[in-house]
């Protein structure tokens, strides 16, 4: 019995030692012991392109699956842009083709020939053809593959039919005049037929968690919860990249990302508007403010079991009482971070266009409207997820503003789930604001989803044939200029009826290590931070 | 001996049986819903429905539980619904991670708890009990994620002694790099665990000075740190067996503060981002694991008991 104590106290002793030696040992090494992309390189002056060293992201989460047609959650999107090589892209407005050569569309609208680079290769050396094209979409419009993006194939409710030509074509027959389809084309990125083609379910498959892509860094490990490593790859068709190696490290809490940042154990992050003095202070970054194509907007419901919002009077009458610079100023902290909206479409979009009916802070003009509206003692309910600041922040500025004109509103904290639950349901009743965003990308067809009548993400229960009309015509409508009208009187018209109140086109704020040049061919991208992560390299 | 653990096993049948039950309907009558942690506001609610279907979230609660069940006899745990892995494997994955950090801190936890503890015990009132007592308070009540940005702060970036984060530096396979890196959290951990273990074996402590023998031992002119550390130890560290094998648990569910401020890849952040996401099957699989260790820990705790102590053997 004694001695079986005493063994104990031994071995804990023992224990103590080991920790406290391995302390000791920590210490003297102290110098060495700073990560080495912290030592900012004396020669940083140079800004030659020179080959060599690893680029250290910050994400916030682990990826969830490195799979293109399966990818939307941001981390994924972010290491499969480095990872897959798109067909083409579309940045502010530029087309940029990478794995395809061109696109050519023809007379009738109808057929869509895609045209491949010739020798393109995936990381294992096996060649990419219109074969892996071909698989891809097929693999996307196979219901059993449980792809997301499957719906985006379908028009009319027909599927898009794809075809190969040759090894380097392949095309594409639309069952109606689509010109939002080039907009999924550069959504949709090929993989290798060659691993997949013999997986019951590609989206549990473990070829998942070894991807081979045709970016320009292949894979070289995932360490779960710890980070996800890419190395070069040398035979890249847009040229050998300067980087030898990206590494996307999973920091999940934003402080100790900003001290991570500040150390050196990570070069680029996402900062808030709050942080950015501080990251800035340190002399060490470049702070790249940024438009994400997202609009923040106060959210009318118009069909709440009160109806108070149902008439279009009212929603102006709101509008009026509030004021977007101020609100700017409240919300976002600074106009460096957000451009004053007025259009429900994003700066980004085609055919976007500001010069629409917007409702300058007036309170005497919202008292008449509610009068003319025969409107007294309004009570609106408004739901706000708990700890999100900007939702916190808005709520309370428009509280206090919509009391000025005699409308009385009640706040309902609720947390984040909750929220989004009550939020993405268009059925619910019981509440009339809330303070939303979104990105829908740059083909103006998108938004139909939000604005046309029973559309299942029309959250503000938005009823209007004339706008149901032009969102059909926009979207089947082959002329440019034709459909450039189309997509300006909807702006017109939605902003006429108040549908929301749009409050800012918000930008997201990336810091990035000054070791680190390129950024302007890199080309900063919504969401996934660089549209070519090959063009960065190290000073 | 034999009898009392072959009953015990037996009765954590029933019991994982209504945890797992509970956890459920705690998890189904939380609002949200899972599919919304990973579509984007373009995709087409088309497509989210039949996403839906594909998990079978489009069933009734029960029979998603029911179906559950009958994977669980088979001996799988299932799908995540977020990034479609086995849950067991991403489970075992992260295993070492965590019970190597709890297991250290907990180990020193203790160790720095018995001399202080004591030492507070035999000066009671006196001006060491009093500064062992603040430290403990200090413990008690500091947040745990204040005290590691400040630590953080001070260690990485003031002195640049240790990493801010993570578990190792990127493409390092080294211990030494991973005892570097667990430093900190480990300090952090310890230090809110350091708190009950003190205080318990403080107050055994005081409670032992006023026994008999320990008079009897200053008679046979015993020196005080004997009487201490070979006599009232003994007794003392009783209770602590007990509170380690409730911590069994806590090996494995990892400590969730500290796991994500330092981006520690252990199981605490793997059921933080699952219960953000209600992946109902990652949260059952850590809860079914950390109940089924709370029942071992608490029987190991009992074994151990009637060694360390004859005298509970017999009564039972």
């Amino acid at each position: 019995m004694r001695k079986g104590l005493y063994g104990l106290l031994m071995l804990a002793l023992v224990s103590l030692a080991i920790t406290a030696c391995s302390g000791n040992s920590n210490n003297t090494n102290s110098t060495s012991s700073a990560p080495d992309s912290a030592s900012p390189s004396a020669s940083a002056a140079s800004g030659e392109p020179k080959d060599g060293g690893n680029l250290i992201f910050g994400v916030q989460a682990d990826p969830q699956i490195l799979n293109p047609i399966y990818a939307g959650d941001r981390v994924s999107l972010t290491i499969d842009q480095a990872l897959y090589a798109p067909l083409f892209q579309v940045n502010n407005g530029q087309k940029t083709f990478y794995l395809a050569d061109s696109l050519d569309v023809s007379e009738d609208n109808l057929t869509y020939t895609l045209k491949l680079k010739s020798g393109l290769t995936w990381h294992d050396g096996q060649p990419l053809t219109a074969d892996d094209v071909v698989f891809t979409f097929d693999k996307i419009l196979d219901e059993n593959q449980n792809s997301y993006f499957r719906e985006n194939l379908i028009i009319g409710g027909k599927p898009v039919e794809v075809a190969k030509i040759d090894d380097t074509t392949v095309e594409f027959k639309l069952p109606q005049v689509s010109p939002a389809f080039e907009a999924t084309l550069v959504q949709l990125t090929p993989i290798p037929k060659h691993i997949f083609e013999n997986e019951a379910d590609i989206q549990k498959s473990t070829k998942n968690n070894t991807p081979v892509g045709s970016g320009p860094f292949k894979f070289k490990e995932y360490k779960t919860g710890e980070y996800v490593t890419l190395e070069r790859f040398d035979n890249y068709f847009g040229g050998k990249p300067h980087l030898d190696s990206i590494t996307y490290r999973i920091a999940k809490d934003a402080n100790t990302t900003n001290l991570a940042l500040q150390n050196g154990e990570i070069n680029v992050a996402y900062v808030d508007p709050a942080d950015v003095n501080t990251i800035e202070s340190t002399g060490k970054f470049d702070i790249q403010a940024y438009s994400e194509g997202r609009l923040g907007y106060l959210l009318f419901n118009e069909d709440s079991d009160t109806g108070a919002l149902a008439k279009k009077e009212v929603r102006q009458a709101i509008s009026y009482a509030l004021n977007r610079d101020e609100m700017i100023q409240a919300v976002y902290g600074s106009s460096d971070y957000a451009d004053p909206a007025k259009s429900f479409v994003t700066p980004d979009g085609l055919f976007f266009t500001n010069d629409v009916p917007t409702y300058d802070n007036d309170p005497e003009k919202a008292k008449e409207l509610l009068a003319s509206a025969g409107v007294s003692n309004l009570k609106l309910r408004f739901i706000v997820s708990s700890g999100n600041k900007a939702q916190e922040a808005a709520s309370l500025y428009i509280q206090q503003k919509l009391k000025a004109v005699g409308i009385d509103v009640e706040l309902q904290n609720m947390d984040s789930t909750a929220y989004g639950q009550k939020f993405s349901d268009v059925t619910a009743k019981d509440y009339e604001l809330a303070f939303g965003g979104y990105i829908m990308g740059y083909d103006p067809d998108a938004y139909s989803i939000l604005y046309k009548s029973g559309a299942g993400a029309n959250y503000t229960r938005y009823k209007n044939e004339k706008v149901d009309q032009l969102f059909v015509q926009g979207g089947s409508e082959g002329d440019p200029a034709k459909r450039g009208e189309i997509y300006q009187e909807l702006q017109k018209t939605i902003a006429e009826d108040a549908v929301i109140y749009p409050v800012a086109y918000t930008k997201t704020i990336v810091a990035i290590d000054n070791q680190f040049g390129g950024l302007e061919d890199a080309v900063l991208k919504p969401v996934v931070i660089f549209e070519n992560p090959a063009k960065l390299y190290l000073k | 001996m034999r009898q009392l653990i072959v009953r015990r096993l037996l009765q954590t049948i029933p019991l994982l049986f209504f945890v797992s039950i509970a956890c459920f309907a705690l998890v189904k009558l939380a609002p949200g819903d899972p599919v919304l942690s990973f579509v984007t506001p373009n995709m087409h609610p088309e497509d989210i429905e039949r996403i839906r279907h594909h998990l079978g979230l489009d069933q009734p609660a029960y029979m998603q539980y029911l179906l559950w069940l009958k994977e669980m006899f088979r001996g799988n745990l299932g799908y995540s619904l977020v990034n479609h892995q086995p849950v067991a494997h991403q489970i075992i994955e992260r295993i070492p991670a965590t019970a190597g950090l709890m297991g250290s801190a907990l180990l020193l936890a203790v160790l720095i708890a018995i001399p202080l503890g004591l030492a507070a015990g035999s000066q009671r009132n006196r001006w060491a009990d009093k500064l062992i007592n603040l430290i403990s308070y200090i413990g008690i009540s500091i947040p745990i994620f204040w005290l590691a940005i400040m630590l953080i702060y001070l260690f990485a970036i003031q002195l640049h002694w240790l990493p801010v984060m993570g578990m190792r530096t990127i493409g390092k396979e080294s211990a030494m790099d991973v005892i570097k890196h667990g430093i900190l959290p480990c300090s952090v951990l310890a230090f809110s665990f350091l708190s009950t273990y003190v205080r318990y074996i403080r107050s055994g402590t005081i409670g032992q000075l006023k026994e008999e023998y320990v008079q009897i031992q200053y008679a046979f002119g015993s020196s005080k740190r004997i009487v201490l550390f070979r006599h009232v130890m003994k007794h003392v560290l009783l209770p602590i067996i007990t509170l380690l094998g409730m911590s069994m648990a806590e090996l494995v569910t990892g400590a969730i503060v500290t796991e994500t401020v330092f981006s520690w890849p252990g199981i605490g952040s793997l059921g933080m981002t699952a219960v953000k996401g209600l992946d109902y099957p990652v949260i059952m699989g850590i809860t079914l694991l950390s109940a089924l260790l709370l029942i071992i820990g608490n029987l190991l705790a009992d074994i151990l008991y009637g060694f360390a102590d004859p005298r509970i053997k017999t009564t039972r």
